[in-house]
């Protein structure tokens, strides 16, 4: 155990503080989703109990068709997005990763050319109008089929796996189709994981393209509700949905506490997958700052 | 050389079916938005071409207050963000690595780490809640300090501090994994010698530590600097409303809503081939400046 020396103090009381920053106002949220509409008033911006403790908010938000529906959509969109994301990018990444392909550069530097230069919105936004794909989910799913940069790391974990594995199945008759789905495929699993994470914490967060491109309310993911109800504060269309509970019911609810809970449902994903988003995404971010 | 070749492709013309599918992709979402750049030379029309009309909506742009404006103001911000969100991850990193007690640096790293993961719509509903005039937690702070409550979301001169402190909030832990996975690489050996030296925990941070993380430092920089323009779209767009939005309107948000709300396409690509132009001359200049200065660039 090291000494206590102003210097450490400091240093603990600092990180200390920067951490409950982050986890008060966290808590703060969850606190008020659970608290009793009628005591919420006394909960201060800094507590981290509920006050009395109440299901209210989630039955009414889990109640209410739009939000249910969002949720499916959302869950489909993620699902859907990220089978179509991997399945694509490691057959890209196959192809790339052979040593003798033909034509690699050039699709490297096409490659390059895509990650610097971005079209801007407006040509994004008309060429899925011109392809009609407005207000269907293929905008969404098909826009964002291969991510460039992702598609470079499975290049790297391709290379990676032996050429001797290869030529072995190559020799007893295997074609490159047959190579990548009986053994690149199952010999890549880590890397497959990992990346379909990456894809699926993108689908889940998708909301921007969604308002753009989606204009049928029944088919708008989670992401675009919460953010019609949280941000601009549209209570009225969450409310007008609401059918199961009584008028009184409806009165007593309070709003702050409703978003709160609303806010907690959208996250939820994250914060189940974060031990497992961690180990990922730090150890890649991490082994990516000691690689250059 | 060419037989070799051509034995290749005959071979592994598997390989080329496999890479349609991308190509067509890359093709139709990456390569024909950039065709479609045009726009920005031509007047939007319904039906019928697109007349060419050279530079007329440069010429609107660079004439309207309102560009200047929202150019102002992604200026402002970026600068902002370089000024005192960048050092802060630095700092951290330095912190954390104090740490030597297994547990707590685990749980502060995984704490910290957290609003990385959360959209911006989330993060805004956070932070509209903690800085809520009322009862939110920042203003309870301030009464408990005697100051009157503040709302900062409708303050014309806080709210570019929110946009610097919710980015400080969302992104200094995350990035600091970069600088300390630097600091991990620096010899034990360094610190070692200087122990015996007699150096302080504060000499050693400041003659080993802050000169050995300097690289990573500076192409960090220069890194940011290359996307300067782009001041945080999703964060702006969020925490955005009617009594601010003529101190924080980017240029992103400002094209989002002249082209796609209002509908004046030609004129808001117009705006965006702008901001591409000259971010790609700082990507350019900085990735060139980076290979003169430290070897290494952004690709």
């Amino acid at each position: 155990m090291k000494k206590l020396t102003p210097f450490t103090v400091t240093v603990y009381t600092l990180l200390l503080l920067l951490s409950i920053s982050v986890l008060i106002p966290i808590l703060n949220l969850l606190a008020m989703s659970f608290s009793d509409p009628l005591k919420v008033q006394a909960l201060g911006g800094l507590d981290i109990l509920p006050k009395g403790f109440s299901l209210i908010n989630y039955q009414v938000l889990f109640s209410n068709p739009l939000i249910v529906r969002s949720i499916f959509n959302t869950v489909f969109l993620t699902v859907a997005g990220t089978a179509l994301n991997l399945f694509l990018t490691a057959m890209a990444a196959y192809v790339l990763s052979r040593t003798h392909f033909v034509g690699k550069r050039a699709v490297l530097i096409l490659l390059i050319i895509i990650m610097v230069f971005e079209p801007g919105l407006i040509p994004e936004y008309l060429l899925v109008k011109d392809l009609g794909l407005l207000n269907t989910y293929m905008s969404l799913i098909f826009y964002k089929a291969i991510n460039v940069y992702y598609l470079f790391i499975l290049i790297r974990f391709f290379q990676d796996v032996p050429d001797s594995i290869l030529e072995a199945a190559r020799i007893d008759g295997a074609g490159h189709f047959r190579i990548f789905t009986k053994i690149m495929l199952p010999l890549s699993k880590p890397g497959l994981a990992t990346l379909g994470l990456f894809y699926a914490v993108y689908h889940w967060n998708e909301y921007f393209r969604a308002t753009i491109y989606i204009t049928d309310p029944n088919k708008w993911p989670l992401q675009v509700v919460l953010r019609q109800f949280v941000v601009q504060k549209d209570n009225a269309s969450l409310l007008g949905a609401q059918n199961v509970l009584s008028y009184d019911k409806i009165a007593s609810l309070d709003f702050a506490s409703l978003q709160a809970g609303m806010i907690i449902v959208s996250m939820l994903p994250i914060l189940i997958l974060y031990p497992l988003i961690l180990k990922f995404y730090a150890k890649g971010a991490f082994e990516g700052g000691v690689k250059d | 050389m060419l037989q070799t070749k051509w034995k290749w492709i005959k071979r592994d013309w598997v390989l080329y079916v496999m890479l349609i599918p991308a190509l067509i992709y890359f093709i139709t979402f990456h390569i024909v938005p950039l065709i479609g750049m045009k726009l920005a030379f031509q007047d939007y029309r319904i039906l019928g071409d697109h007349q060419w009309v050279g530079l007329k909506h440069f010429e609107v742009l660079f004439s309207s207050p309102a560009f200047f404006t929202v150019l102002k103001n992604t200026i402002i911000i970026s600068a902002m963000k370089m000024i005192f969100f960048f050092p802060v991850p630095i700092l951290l990193s330095i912190l954390i690595n104090e740490v030597r007690h297994g547990k707590f640096r685990n749980s502060v790293q995984s704490i910290i780490y957290l609003p990385h993961f959360l959209l911006w719509v989330v993060i805004a509903g956070i932070w509209i809640s903690l800085l809520n005039p009322e009862d939110g937690g920042v203003n309870l702070i301030r009464n408990f300090f005697q100051l009157p409550s503040l709302d900062y979301m409708t303050s014309k001169d806080h709210i570019r501090w929110v946009l610097v402190f919710s980015e400080i909030w969302r992104s200094a832990g995350w990035d600091s994994i970069i600088y300390l996975a630097a600091i991990m690489k620096i010899s034990p050996a360094l610190y070692e010698a200087a122990r015996i030296d007699g150096a302080s925990n504060l000499q050693q941070l400041r003659y080993i530590t802050i000169p050995e993380l300097s690289g990573t430092i500076i192409t960090v920089f220069i890194l940011n600097l290359g996307f300067f323009m782009n001041a945080g779209f999703d964060q702006v767009f969020n925490l955005m409303n009617n009594s601010v939005i003529s101190v924080i309107d980017i240029l992103d948000t400002y094209v989002y809503r002249i082209g796609l709300v209002n509908g004046q396409y030609s004129y808001a690509t117009a705006a965006s081939l702008f901001k591409g132009v000259i971010g790609t001359v700082l990507i350019l200049g900085t990735h060139f400046i980076s290979k003169r200065l430290t070897g290494r660039g952004v690709w």
